[in-house]
C-alpha cells in the first residue's frame, strides 16, 4: 500500500463518519446483499414454499367460513381475500434477514470486524435488508398476478391516489419493520440463543399486524392494543391505503403515525446498539 | 445396553449446558408461549365470527391446538439438533459425529435440547388438559394422549430430517426448507374437513401429521370416524423413522466434507 493510500485509510478510519456519511459503501453493500441472495436462491425459493404454505392456512381457514356462513363475517369475501393474500405478499417482502443476520455476527463475535469498518453497522443493515426486501418483492410478482386472474378488480389499487399513497406506506412499512427486528435482534448481546428474539417479534407480528385478517375483524380489545403498538403499520396500514379503506385526511393521519413509529424505532435501535457496543467483549486473538 | 447409557449422558450433557443460560431459558419459555398466543388469537378471531369449523367447536380446535405444541415441544426437546443440519454441512462439522461409533442420526438428533421446547410442552400440555376436561372425555382419551403426543413428535422430527437431508443437495447455510413441514404441521392446529381434499389426503397419508391428533382425537371425541383411527398415531411414527432413516443415510452419501 503507497503512502498516500495509508494515509488515505488512517484518516478514514479516524474520521467518524456520519449515518449517511459514505453514500458509496452502503451502495455497494446493497449490491453485494443482492448478489448473495442470487446465489441462494433455492434458499429463497423454499422460503418462498414455506411462507405460501404459512398464508395459505389462514386463507384456507377463513375460505371455509365464509363458505359456511357467508354473511356473518362483516368484510365481503372478495375484499377479504384479497386483503389477505396482498397481507401476505407484504410480510414475505417484508421478511428481511435482519436477525439471521446480526444474531450470528454477535454470537459469533464477527461483530468486531463490523466495528472496524468505516461506515455506520446500522445503516448498513439497513442497506442490505433493502437487498432483501427488493429481492423478495420480485418474488412476491408472480403471486399478485395469480390474485389478479382469480380476484380481478379486487386486488388492484382503489385509485391512483390510494396507490401512490400505499407505495409511501410500503416504504415506511419497511422501515418500522427493519427498525423493530433491529432492536429485537440485540438481545443477542444478552442471550445465546437467537430463537427468543425471532420468536417474540414474530408473535407480536403475527398478532397485531392484521396479517391473517383485517383488524376489523379482531375483537375490541386486540384492536384497541394494536392501536398502540407499531406492528400495525407494517401490513395492516399500507394495504387498506392501497384498497381505499381510508381516505383523505385518514390517510394522511396514518402516514404521519407511520413516520413518527419509524423515526422512533430507529432512533431507539441506535441508542440500544451504542449501550450494547459499551459493554461489548470480544475475545480472542 | 451400553449403548443406550451412551445416548443418556450425551443427552444430559447437552441438557446441562443448555441449562447454563438461565437468561435464554426465561426468554425461550416466554416468547414460544407467545407464540402459541399469537396462533390462538386467530382462533379468537375466527371463532367471533363463526360458530365451529366443520363441526368441530372451539373447545375441539383447542384440543387440536395443544396437542400440536406438545408434540412440537416434545420434537424441541429431544430431536432439535436437525435444525443446525444445513450450517454443519456448509461447515464441514458432521465429520466429527461421522466418526463417533454410534448411530448417527439418532445421536445428532439428541444432542441438541432446545430450551424454548418447555414453553411449547407446558402451553400444549395445558390447553390439551383444560379441553379434555372441559369436553367430559373419556378415560381413554386420556391415557392415549400422551402416545400421542409422543408418536406426533417422532413422525414431525422424521419429516424435518426428510426435508434437512435436502441440504445435503442444496448448499447453504439457511434452513427454509425445514420451515415447509413446520408450517404444515400448523397447519394440522385445524380440522382437516377444512381444507381441500388433495390437501387433507396429503397431511394424513404423505406428511401424516393428521393421524397423530386429528384422526384418533377425532374418533374420542365423537366425530363419527372409525375406531382404528387410534391406531393411526403410531403407524405414521413408524412410517416416518423408516422413511427418514432411509433418507438420512442416502443424504450422508451427497456429504462431502469441508477442506482446510
Amino acid at each position: 500500500m503507497s503512502a498516500t493510500q495509508s494515509e488515505r485509510v488512517r484518516s478514514r478510519a479516524a474520521l467518524p463518519l456520519g449515518p449517511f456519511g459514505d453514500l458509496a459503501s452502503y451502495v455497494a453493500l446493497f449490491v453485494r446483499s443482492v448478489r448473495a441472495n442470487f446465489a441462494y436462491r433455492q434458499a429463497v425459493l423454499t422460503s418462498l414454499l414455506a411462507a405460501g404454505i404459512s398464508y395459505s392456512i389462514p386463507l384456507l381457514v377463513w375460505r371455509h367460513v365464509y363458505a359456511a356462513s357467508p354473511h356473518a363475517p362483516p368484510i365481503p369475501a372478495a375484499q377479504l381475500f384479497a386483503y389477505l393474500l396482498l397481507g401476505g405478499c407484504l410480510n414475505f417482502a417484508l421478511g428481511m434477514s435482519v436477525e439471521f443476520r446480526v444474531g450470528q455476527r454477535i454470537r459469533t463475535g464477527m461483530i468486531a470486524t463490523d466495528l472496524l469498518k468505516p461506515i455506520d453497522f446500522q445503516v448498513a443493515q439497513l442497506s442490505q435488508a433493502l437487498s432483501d426486501a427488493l429481492f423478495n418483492v420480485l418474488l412476491c410478482g408472480p403471486i399478485w398476478f395469480v390474485g389478479l386472474v382469480t380476484l380481478r378488480g379486487e386486488i388492484l389499487p382503489a385509485s391512483t391516489g390510494s396507490l401512490l399513497a400505499s407505495l409511501l406506506s410500503i416504504v415506511l412499512a419497511f422501515v418500522i419493520m427493519f427498525s423493530i427486528s433491529f432492536v429485537f435482534v440485540q438481545a443477542a448481546f444478552f442471550t445465546n440463543s437467537g430463537y427468543g428474539i425471532f420468536a417474540a417479534r414474530s408473535a407480536l407480528q403475527q398478532t397485531f399486524s392484521g396479517l391473517s385478517a383485517p383488524l376489523a375483524l379482531f375483537p375490541w380489545w386486540m384492536r384497541a392494543t394494536s392501536e398502540w403498538l407499531p406492528f400495525r403499520h407494517t401490513i395492516h396500514t399500507p394495504i387498506a391505503i392501497y384498497l381505499g379503506w381510508v381516505s383523505g385526511g385518514e390517510v394522511a393521519r396514518l402516514l404521519a403515525l407511520q413516520l413518527g413509529w419509524a423515526v422512533l424505532l430507529f432512533l431507539l435501535g441506535r441508542v440500544i446498539l451504542a449501550a450494547a457496543f459499551r459493554r461489548l467483549e470480544i475475545q480472542g486473538g | 445396553m451400553e449403548w443406550i447409557k451412551l445416548y443418556f449422558v450425551a443427552y444430559r450433557t447437552a441438557l446441562q449446558a443448555k441449562l447454563e443460560y438461565r437468561a435464554d431459558f426465561w426468554v425461550g419459555m416466554l416468547t414460544s408461549v407467545l407464540l402459541q398466543l399469537a396462533a390462538l388469537s386467530f382462533l379468537v378471531v375466527i371463532f367471533k365470527n363463526a360458530p365451529s369449523l366443520n363441526g368441530w367447536t372451539g373447545t375441539e380446535v383447542v384440543f387440536l391446538f395443544g396437542m400440536t405444541a406438545a408434540a412440537l415441544g416434545t420434537s424441541e426437546l429431544f430431536f432439535n439438533h436437525i435444525w443446525m443440519l444445513p450450517q454443519y454441512v456448509v461447515s464441514g462439522e458432521l465429520d466429527r459425529l461421522l466418526t463417533y461409533p454410534v448411530h448417527s442420526l439418532p445421536f445428532f438428533l439428541i444432542t441438541r435440547p432446545e430450551l424454548h421446547s418447555f414453553g411449547n410442552l407446558v402451553t400444549g400440555s395445558l390447553l390439551v388438559t383444560g379441553s379434555l376436561i372441559q369436553l367430559g372425555a373419556p378415560l381413554v382419551a386420556w391415557l392415549l394422549v400422551p402416545l400421542w403426543i409422543v408418536c406426533g413428535s417422532i413422525t414431525y422430527t422424521s419429516a424435518l430430517v426428510v426435508f434437512g437431508c435436502l441440504s445435503f443437495r442444496l448448499l447453504g447455510p439457511y434452513s427454509h426448507h425445514l420451515m415447509v413441514p413446520h408450517n404444515l404441521l400448523q397447519a394440522t392446529r385445524y380440522p382437516l374437513g377444512i381444507y381441500p381434499g388433495w390437501l387433507a389426503y396429503l397431511l394424513v397419508l404423505v406428511v401424516p401429521f393428521g393421524a397423530f391428533h386429528y384422526l384418533p382425537g377425532g374418533f374420542v371425541l365423537g366425530k363419527s370416524l372409525a375406531w382404528w383411527t387410534v391406531l393411526a398415531p403410531p403407524l405414521a411414527a413408524g412410517w416416518g423413522l423408516v422413511v427418514a432413516n432411509y433418507v438420512w443415510q442416502r443424504g450422508l452419501e451427497f456429504y462431502e466434507s469441508t477442506g482446510s
